[in-house]
C-alpha cells in the first residue's frame, strides 16, 4: 500500500490562494486506509479551507469528491464533467493519483494535498512503516521475508554495519536494525546457515526510473489483433 | 442480518417497533413515541396496562439485569399524549363497505385498519358499550374505563360508524349484511363461561366471573358475603377475587388445580392479589358444591402432578382420599370461556367443537365468500394483543379480497441472537424502575387504578436502559478495509472479513465510535444516522443564524445524561444532543465555524450518572485535540473548541 500524509494546512492554503472554485478530490484506496485522503479527510479539509478563506474575507466554493482509485483512468474520467466546473483540483491521492488526474483533466491545474511517503503497511499500533523500496529485484527469499533494502537506512545486503546496538539502528533508536531482525527470523526458521551465503551485487538498473511494466500493453495488443 | 428484528419486536404478535418508541421516550419525545405505537396498535392505553408483554420476556437487557419495563413505557406514552388534539378523520377512498360484528379489541382493530386503508366501515355491537371484555371483563383498578375510552374514542374519531345494541341473529343476519356490505368480519368474542362438571353447580350463590365482573363494570356493587371461593387460575379469576376484596369480602380464596407456575395470570398478579389479602390454594380442584338452598361449602380434592408415561404435557390428577371442605358464602367460577355462536347456527358457517368458528387460513377466511372471522371467536379466549393481531390480519385479508390482490406472504421474522457473555460483561448495569403503586390500604377500599404509572424521570430513565438492539453500526460498500473499526471498538465487535470489515449487528452496542473514526465514512449507526446528526447540527446553526446574532455557540450535550437537553438555556448558545459525546466527530467540531459560530462546546458527561459506554472519554478528548489543532492551523483560537464542566454555568 502507498503511504502518504497530509501536507501542513498552511502549505495547502498557500497553494490554493488564487483560486475561488476548488474541488477537493479524495481517493478510496491506499490513502483512505492510511487515514490521509479518504472521505472523512476530504470533508474535514474542505470545511477547514472554507473557514480559513472566510476569515480572510474571501468567498470560495469548495466541492468534495471521492474517487474509488485516483490512479485508475476510468475512475478519473467519471468525474471529468463535474471537475471541469472548478478552477483547481486539490488531489488527496498519492503522487500517482495527482498525476493521473492532471493528465486526464489537462486544462485544469491539479495540486497535491498529500506528501507521498513510501510503500508500507500498518503495524499493530496503527503506525505505517516502509516495507518495500520497489528496487525491482526482490531478495526477500534470502532474508527471511524482511527487506534490508527498504528497512536498513544504508540498504546493506550482507549483514549489519557497525552502528547496530542492542537491536537498534544508529540512525534512530526508533528504527530496529533490519539485520538483527533478519538474523532472529532466520534463526526461527532454522536457516542461519543460509546467511553465510553472500548476496551478490544487485542489478540496480531494474530500479531505474521511470519504471515501466508492460503486461497491460501486451493485453491491449492482443485485443487489437482480435 | 441487518434487517433482523430486536427480540421484543419479534415476540410482539403485531411486531410493534418497541425499540423505536422506547428510544423516543428516552429523548423525552412522547409524541413520536405514540406515533410509532399507533402505526400498528390502536389500543396503546389498554396494552400499556394489561398486555401479556411477550416483549419483556425476551428482552436482552435481562441478560445484564432486568428487562425493560416496556408496557409501562407504552402506557406512559399513551397517558402523556391523551390530550393531544388533532384531526384523525379519514375520508373513504374506496366504494366498498365493510361490516364488523363485535366491538371488542379484534373488531375495532379491523375497523381501524380498514378505515386507514380507505374503506367505509360500520361496527355492529350487541351491547350498549363498545370494548368487549375490555369494558366488561376487566376491573377498573387494573384497566380504568377512561383508558379504554381513550383508545376507542381515538379509533372512532377516524370516522367509523357504530351501531350498538344490534344483536346478530336477532336484529340482523349475515345474509342481510352481505347485501349492503361487500365484506363482513365476525369478531364475536368468547364470553360464555365454562362450568366445571360438579354436583350442585346449579345452586344459588354460584356465579360466573364474567357475570360478576360485568355487574361491577355496570356500576353495581354486589356483596357476595364474608367468604368467597374463586375457582380458576387465569386473569379473570384473580380479577374476580381482588374485586371481592374491594366489595368488602374478607375471606377470599382462589383455588387452582395446578401450581403457580402453570397459572396463566402470572406471579406478579398473584403477588399483588396476596398483598390485598387474597388467599391461594394451589393443586386444589372442586368436586362438589354443598349447601342448603344456597351454596355453603365447596368440597375439594388435592391434586398432584401425574407422572404417567407417554404424555408430554404435564397433567394433574386427584390424590385419592384427599377430599376436604371449604366453608363459603359464594362461589365464583372462572375456569374458562367459549364463544357464544348460537346466533349464527342457522348460517352455514363451519363451527368448531366449543362454539368457535373454523377458518380456512391464518387470515380468517371462512367458508362463506366475503365473510371473515377472527379474535377470540376463532382462537378461544386469548390476550388482548392476540385479538389485535387477529384484527390486523383480518383487515389486510379483507383489503386483499376486496381489491383482488394476492394473499400476503407470511414471513417469520428473523430475530437478533442473544448477547455474547463477553459483551454482557462490558455493559453497565441499570436498575429497572419500580412501578409506583396505590398503597394497599387504599386499594382494597376502592376501584382506583392500582398501578399509578411512571413519572417523567422514571419513564426517561427506564427508556434509557434499552440497549437499542439492532440499531448499531452498519458498514457500506465504501469500506476500504482499513480495519480501523476493529482497532477502536470498545466492545471488540468489528472483525476483519475476507474483503471488508464486518460488524455483527446483534452484538453492536451502537456507541458509534467506529463511525466517527472510519476514514471512508463507510460506517453509519442506525440509532442516529450521519444524516440525522447533520440535520440536527444544521438546525442549531440555522436557528442561530435566524436570530442574526454576531456571536453564537454550539453546545453538544449527551442525550443519555440529559435526555431533554440542558436545563439552563444560555442566550446565544444552541444545543445539539448526541447519543454519546464520542459521536461528535472532528468535522462536527470544526464545521460550525464555517457557519460563523464563535465557539463550540462539549458538555462534560458522566456527571449525573456513569457513562453508558466504557472508555468513551478518550475518544472525546482525541476529537477535541484534533479539532483544536485544526482550528489553530485555520487561524482561530484553539480554545474556541472546549469541554465545559457543570461548574462553568
Amino acid at each position: 500500500m502507498v503511504i502518504a500524509e497530509i501536507k501542513p494546512f498552511g502549505e495547502i492554503k498557500n497553494l490554493l490562494k488564487k483560486y475561488k472554485k476548488i474541488l477537493v478530490a479524495g481517493c478510496g484506496s491506499c490513502v483512505t486506509v492510511c487515514l490521509s485522503g479518504g472521505k472523512k479527510q476530504v470533508e474535514l479539509l474542505a470545511s477547514a479551507l472554507r473557514t480559513a478563506r472566510k476569515i480572510e474575507g474571501d468567498d470560495v466554493v469548495v466541492g468534495e469528491k471521492v474517487i474509488p482509485r485516483q490512479c485508475e483512468p476510468k475512475f478519473v474520467d467519471m468525474i471529468k464533467d463535474e471537475a471541469s466546473q472548478y478552477e483547481v483540483i486539490l488531489s488527496m491521492g498519492c503522487g500517482a493519483g495527482v498525476q493521473e488526474i492532471a493528465e486526464r483533466l489537462n486544462s485544469i491545474p491539479v495540486l497535491p494535498a498529500l506528501d507521498t511517503r513510501f510503500i508500507g503497511s500498518a503495524n499493530e499500533e496503527g503506525e505505517f512503516l516502509e516495507m518495500c523500496a520497489a528496487c525491482g529485484e526482490c531478495i526477500l527469499a534470502l532474508t527471511g521475508g524482511i527487506c534490508p533494502v527498504a528497512r536498513c537506512p544504508k540498504g546493506l545486503l550482507n549483514g549489519p554495519c557497525g552502528g547496530t546496538k542492542n537491536g537498534k539502528c544508529e540512525v534512530s533508536q526508533d528504527i530496529p536494525c533490519a539485520w538483527v531482525m533478519i538474523y532472529e527470523r532466520m534463526k526461527e526458521l532454522g536457516r542461519l546457515d543460509d546467511l553465510k551465503k553472500v548476496i551478490g551485487a544487485k542489478d540496480w538498473s531494474k530500479s531505474q526510473r521511470p519504471g515501466r511494466y508492460n503486461v497491460k500493453k501486451e493485453e491491449a495488443e492482443t485485443v487489437k489483433k482480435g | 442480518m441487518h434487517t433482523a428484528m430486536p427480540p421484543c419486536q419479534g415476540a410482539c404478535p403485531i411486531h410493534t417497533d418497541v425499540r423505536g418508541y422506547v428510544s423516543a421516550i428516552a429523548r423525552g419525545d412522547v409524541e413520536t413515541a405514540i406515533g410509532i405505537i399507533r402505526q400498528v396498535n390502536p389500543f396503546p392505553s389498554v396494552c400499556g396496562r394489561i398486555c401479556i408483554r411477550a416483549c419483556e420476556s425476551v428482552c436482552r437487557r435481562a441478560q445484564i439485569d432486568e428487562p425493560i419495563s416496556i408496557a409501562a413505557l407504552k402506557r406512559f406514552a399513551a397517558d402523556q399524549t391523551k390530550d393531544f388534539k388533532s384531526s384523525y378523520k379519514r375520508v373513504p377512498f374506496f366504494q366498498e363497505k365493510a361490516a364488523i360484528i363485535g366491538g371488542g379489541p379484534s373488531g375495532l382493530t379491523t375497523a381501524h385498519d380498514l378505515t386507514l386503508l380507505g374503506y367505509n366501515v360500520t361496527v355492529f355491537e350487541a351491547h350498549k358499550e363498545l370494548g368487549g371484555m375490555l369494558s366488561r371483563g376487566i376491573p377498573e383498578y387494573r384497566l380504568p374505563k377512561s383508558a379504554v375510552k381513550a383508545d376507542i374514542d381515538f379509533i372512532l374519531s377516524m370516522g367509523i360508524e357504530v351501531k350498538t345494541g344490534m344483536v346478530l341473529g336477532r336484529d340482523f343476519s349475515i345474509d342481510e349484511l352481505l347485501k349492503d356490505y361487500q365484506a363482513v368480519f365476525l369478531a364475536l368474542g368468547s364470553e360464555r363461561s365454562v362450568f366445571p362438571k360438579c354436583k350442585g353447580i346449579e345452586m344459588p350463590g354460584i356465579i360466573t366471573a364474567v357475570e360478576f365482573l360485568k355487574q361491577v363494570s355496570e356500576g353495581h356493587r354486589p356483596y357476595l358475603g364474608e367468604s368467597v371461593v374463586v375457582v380458576g387460575g387465569g386473569h379473570t379469576a384473580i380479577d374476580a377475587a381482588r374485586t371481592c376484596i374491594r366489595l368488602g369480602s374478607h375471606d377470599v380464596t382462589v383455588i387452582y388445580r395446578r401450581t403457580v407456575k402453570e397459572m396463566p395470570a402470572g406471579k406478579g398478579e398473584v403477588e399483588e392479589a396476596e398483598h390485598e389479602g387474597v388467599k391461594f390454594k394451589f393443586l386444589t380442584a372442586p368436586v362438589e358444591f354443598i349447601g342448603n338452598g344456597k351454596v355453603e361449602k365447596v368440597r375439594c380434592v388435592k391434586m398432584q402432578l401425574s407422572h404417567a408415561s407417554g404424555s408430554k404435557r404435564q397433567s394433574f390428577l386427584p390424590v385419592k382420599d384427599s377430599e376436604f371442605d371449604i366453608n363459603t358464602d359464594a362461589v365464583i367460577l372462572a375456569i374458562g370461556y367459549n364463544p357464544k355462536t348460537d346466533s349464527i347456527e342457522e348460517v352455514e358457517i363451519i363451527s368448531g367443537k366449543k362454539g368457535t368458528i373454523v377458518v380456512k387460513d391464518e387470515l380468517g377466511t371462512t367458508n362463506i365468500k366475503g365473510v371473515f372471522a377472527g379474535g377470540d371467536v376463532v382462537s378461544g379466549p386469548q390476550s388482548v394483543i392476540h385479538a389485535i393481531a387477529s384484527g390486523k390480519k383480518a383487515a389486510d385479508a379483507i383489503h386483499r379480497y376486496l381489491r383482488n390482490l394476492p394473499p400476503k406472504e407470511i414471513v417469520e421474522p428473523v430475530v437478533l441472537r442473544p448477547l455474547d457473555e463477553r459483551i454482557v460483561s462490558l455493559i453497565i448495569k441499570a436498575v429497572r424502575q419500580k412501578m409506583p403503586m396505590l398503597p394497599t390500604e387504599e386499594r382494597i377500599k376502592s376501584f382506583k387504578e392500582v398501578q399509578l404509572g411512571f413519572n417523567w424521570d422514571q419513564a426517561v430513565s427506564e427508556a434509557q436502559r434499552c440497549l437499542n438492539c439492532g440499531a448499531g453500526a452498519v458498514i457500506s460498500e465504501d469500506c476500504a478495509a482499513c480495519f480501523n473499526c476493529v482497532l477502536v471498538c470498545p466492545y471488540g465487535v468489528p472483525t476483519a472479513g475476507e474483503e471488508k470489515a464486518q460488524i455483527d449487528i446483534s452484538q453492536c452496542q451502537a456507541c458509534g465510535i467506529c463511525a466517527a473514526e472510519c476514514p471512508a465514512s463507510a460506517i453509519d449507526v442506525k440509532l442516529e444516522t450521519r444524516e440525522v446528526g447533520r440535520k440536527k447540527l444544521k438546525k442549531a446553526v440555522d436557528d442561530a443564524k435566524k436570530e442574526e446574532l454576531k456571536d453564537f455557540t454550539i453546545n453538544f450535550y449527551c442525550q443519555y445524561e440529559q435526555p431533554t437537553g440542558p436545563s439552563e438555556k444560555k442566550k446565544g448558545t444552541y444545543t445539539v444532543g448526541k447519543p454519546c459525546m464520542a459521536r461528535v466527530s472532528v468535522y462536527q467540531l470544526i464545521q460550525p465555524f464555517e457557519e460563523g459560530s464563535k465557539a463550540v462546546e462539549i458538555r462534560k458527561c458522566g456527571h449525573e450518572k456513569d457513562c453508558r459506554f466504557k472508555g468513551c472519554e478518550k475518544w472525546i478528548i482525541k476529537h477535541i485535540e484534533s479539532a483544536q489543532k485544526m482550528l489553530k492551523d485555520i487561524g482561530i483560537d484553539a480554545d474556541s473548541v472546549k469541554v465545559i464542566y457543570e461548574d462553568d454555568k
